[in-house]
């Protein structure tokens, strides 16, 4: 039982994070608005979107296909560029013009990135919603005959990149304002972590520019026909799934120091590496995403695997440093029990509540991510629903969670207004993960079935297994859960954005700093025992995919993989 | 330990020269874009070391 | 001053926490799909095939890939005007009078076809051509009869666009996808017989939900 001293906070009392968003000039603080607002509605639209195709795989509503696959390309679209990138471009601002402390350097730029980037979202809701529908990739193949659609989708991307330079420039300008006053001789982790990712936005917009550029020009007949595509795109692809986590991560560190008062107790040294390490193993981990590829040899299949198994290197010490210096600095107070110092935390903050719950869902996420960098394992999960069934606890669970988290903390010190219905907002996360769980159980259930991702009618006529119709079926209940309990967060996130009503109280955080005998010689067992727990279940799901490999009645040799 | 962020901002650059000149001199392995984007990656994380290194000089100079 | 910390909360535990998930190389190299330190290769590997080392799966065995990694790429070295000429020969040669095609009838399928093909019927235990085109939104054939326990080179190729041509095996698929103009080939040999849904696993377009074909294994 915990005995610890968690003093809360004094009511009214704002954190040096909100109190410097409260002090923004309201130049900057409208700029924000309108990336936090149009990163509301992208995800909006893409949560719509995602239900709707939910539903409609469940059989429970039925469209024309070109429709459904327009619902489909707008669910991505939304989701995994505008929602994702526009909040990414409104976190690094409103963060980095907190680090600065007098507001955004260079701000025309960062309007103009704002515009390039609102334009982009214009473009490409447009084009999704009426042209060939093409997927979230924009495979130029699928409209060799209708080069407007290929031109125009590619066009939105590259507005988006173009948007996203300009608001990393921005970004970076501001973090380096301290020192060029000479109010700071160094980075803090979190400026470094701000500088190194808002370098890795612009090698992602490099990265979109090469995937996407060669598709505008041959639409507009000045290049030829975008063949490579599909290889170019891995590599956007590839960042765009880590560049997401790298921002969680951030913002894990901002809202425990927010929430809770603990800093990281390693030092900040520790903290700089470990973002830097972002950058430093994702690049050499993307050959996963290829290993069905025909033309990737046997070396590099083998080599890519073995490279994939670092790609959670920086993500587990990040989450390791997090929680050790929280249970370290709880039993500095006092706190006891095996798990029982986590019961100090302010779960009734709902920011607290939605960044604790996407890490149960990072661990779920991780756990079966890992299943399928194994090359071996490629021709038994890639392209089926194994894929959208476990991201989903990445996109939802993870990132989507810890940056409305985040936005509970920031939209409220923007314009002074109140948290919408706390009480319900804290309860929202674990509908979430329970919705992801159905989703993600039966997902992947489907995908070591074999069931496709991107098949609407997964019937075949009553060829297929009679299991595959009752999974999907399965994916829209729990799809269902989680949308509905995302839709009621970010109605609560817009009334915030838009509340002009003086607060009541302030959401609790409480006060763990450690005081001045440091954090003591208690073990820290949560990080670890959770390593073990995470290890130990990718161990469990890669063998019963192996397993079911081998059961399967065939033998087979080559053509890009080894079973 | 002042010069923590730049050293770090070099080893991005380092490792990113690195995989792209793997994927430039092996061009069996079939992915120039790969050249493209991680050279990129490494010139502009170059260039962040460049500036990182003249505000240090500056600031040093009053 | 004496780092008085518990091991649990020091920097070096907790970097090493970060490379926890490396751990399951373990796993890998325990299934033969990741090779041993020191240049040692696991038993299993990718040219023997790991599901022949395993019980139950009948009397089948993999077939023996004589040149190595040469099976594992896309380039057969077949170019993709001979594929379609072996392809077209494949379907004209033997197709039957219910819609199917049966490689072990009618003779050599190759020997009136040059040298890129391999044998037919298989008696002495070599691998029998198959040859598979994805194209908007079929396959050709889509319908094929093969045996239980012979091996087969099934050659495959998308005509038009990315198409997948993976094939359901009941408590799981194999996925294959395949780009156009490339031939990918695969060796399979069916352990089970019985009905084989053939589906497209890469969106292709509008009717992708009704590419399907059907492998009949007797």
């Amino acid at each position: 039982m915990s005995s610890m001293s968690t003093p809360f906070a004094p009511a009214g009392s704002r954190s040096r994070l909100t109190a410097r968003i409260a002090a923004l000039p309201a130049a900057d603080k409208a700029l924000l608005k309108l990336l936090f607002g149009a990163a509301l509605l992208a995800l909006a639209l893409g949560l719509a979107g995602g239900f709707v195709t939910a539903l409609a795989r469940a059989g429970a509503l039925t469209f024309f296909p070109d429709d459904a696959y327009r619902i489909l390309t707008l669910h991505g679209v939304s989701v995994f560029f505008y929602w994702l990138y526009l909040i990414q471009a409104a976190l690094l601002l409103v963060l980095a013009a907190a680090e600065n402390g007098r507001g955004l350097a260079l701000r025309p730029v960062a309007w103009l990135g704002a515009a390039l980037m609102l334009a982009g979202f214009g473009v490409s809701e447009w084009i999704s919603a009426t042209g060939t529908p093409l997927l979230y990739d924009g495979s130029p193949e699928l409209a060799v005959d209708d080069p407007r659609s290929v031109g125009f989708f590619a066009l939105g991307y590259l507005l988006l990149s173009a948007g996203l330079v300009a608001s990393a420039v921005s970004g970076i300008a501001t973090v380096l304002q301290p020192r060029l006053r000479g109010d700071a001789d160094e980075f803090s982790s979190i400026g470094f972590a701000l500088f190194a990712w808002a370098g890795f936005l612009v090698v992602s917009a490099i990265a979109a520019t090469n995937a996407f550029l060669p598709g505008v020009l041959w639409s507009l007949g000045a290049g030829p026909f975008p063949a490579d595509h599909g290889t170019e795109w891995h590599i956007l692809f590839h960042n765009l799934h880590y560049l997401p986590l790298m921002a969680t991560v951030l913002v894990w560190y901002v809202l425990t120091e927010h929430l809770t008062g603990v800093k990281s107790i390693h030092g900040a040294r520790m903290s700089k590496i470990v973002f830097a390490a972002y950058l430093v193993f994702v690049p050499p981990t993307s050959l996963y995403h290829m290993f069905l590829e025909p033309n990737l040899s046997e070396s590099v299949r083998v080599v890519g695997s073995l490279l994939s198994l670092f790609v959670s290197v920086p993500t587990l010490a990040a989450f390791a440093i997090i929680v050790s210096s929280l249970e370290a600095s709880a039993r500095a107070r006092g706190a006891s029990g095996l798990f029982g110092w986590m019961r100090g935390l302010p779960w009734d903050n709902p920011a607290m509540a939605n960044m604790g719950w996407a890490a149960v869902n990072m661990m779920v996420g991780i756990t079966f991510a890992f299943v399928l960098i194994q090359g071996e394992l490629a021709p038994l999960l890639s392209d089926t629903f194994f894929v959208p069934g476990y991201f989903h606890f990445f996109a939802a669970g993870v990132l989507t969670q810890t940056f409305l988290a985040a936005m509970m903390v920031m939209l409220p010190a923007f314009g002074g207004g109140a948290l919408w219905r706390p009480a319900v907002l804290t309860r929202m996360p674990a509908l979430v993960t329970a919705g992801l769980v159905l989703f993600g159980a039966a997902g992947i259930a489907a995908g070591f079935m074999g069931v496709p991702r991107r098949v609407f009618d997964v019937s075949y006529g009553g060829v297929a297994p009679a299991a595959w119709p009752v999974l999907m079926a399965l994916v829209g209940v729990g799809a269902t859960v989680f949308a509905v309990a995302i839709a009621v967060t970010v109605y609560g996130v817009v009334r915030t954005l838009l509340s002009r009503r003086t607060p009541a109280f302030q959401a609790s955080v409480v006060d763990w700093r450690a005081g001045p005998d440091g954090v003591g010689a208690a073990p820290a067992w949560t990080g670890p025992l959770s390593v073990a727990a995470l290890v130990a279940a990718m161990y469990v799901f890669t063998i019963v995919a192996f397993q079911l490999i081998q059961s399967l009645p065939i033998i087979a040799v080559g053509g890009g993989h080894g079973h | 330990m002042k010069n923590d962020e730049l050293w770090l901002t070099l080893t991005i650059a380092a490792v990113w020269a690195v995989l792209a000149a793997v994927y430039a001199f092996v061009p069996s392995l079939g992915m120039p874009g790969y050249v493209r984007v991680w050279g990129g990656g490494a010139v502009l994380f170059l260039l962040l070391a460049g500036l990182l290194t003249a505000i240090g000089r500056k600031a040093r100079q009053g | 001053m004496p780092d008085s910390r518990h091991f649990t909360t020091r920097r070096g535990f907790i970097a090493g926490l970060g490379f926890g998930a490396v751990s399951l190389y373990g796993a890998w190299a325990a299934y033969g799909a990741a090779p041993l330190p020191f240049g040692g290769k696991p038993s299993a590997t990718p040219e023997s095939d790991s599901h022949g080392n395993h019980d139950g799966h009948g009397a089948a065995e993999a077939p023996a890939e004589p040149a190595g990694h040469g099976g594992h790429g896309a380039s057969t070295g077949m170019a993709p005007e001979e594929f379609r000429f072996e392809h077209d020969a494949f379907v004209r040669k033997y197709a039957q009078d219910d819609g199917s095609m049966n490689p072990h009838t009618g003779g050599s399928a190759h020997g009136q076809h040059g040298a890129t093909a391999g044998h037919a019927h298989g008696a002495d235990g070599e691998p029998v051509d198959v040859y598979l085109m994805a194209q908007k939104f079929a396959y050709s054939p889509d319908f094929i009869r093969l045996r239980t326990g012979q091996p087969y080179r099934f050659r495959m190729m998308a005509d038009d666009i990315t198409h997948g041509a993976s094939i359901q095996l009941g408590s799981g698929s194999r996925i294959i996808r395949l780009r156009p103009n490339t031939v990918t080939e695969q060796t399979i040999t069916f352990t089970k017989p019985g009905e084989y849904l053939v589906y497209c696993t890469v969106y292709c377009g509008q009717a992708h939900d009704a590419m399907q074909g059907r492998i009949v294994v007797g």
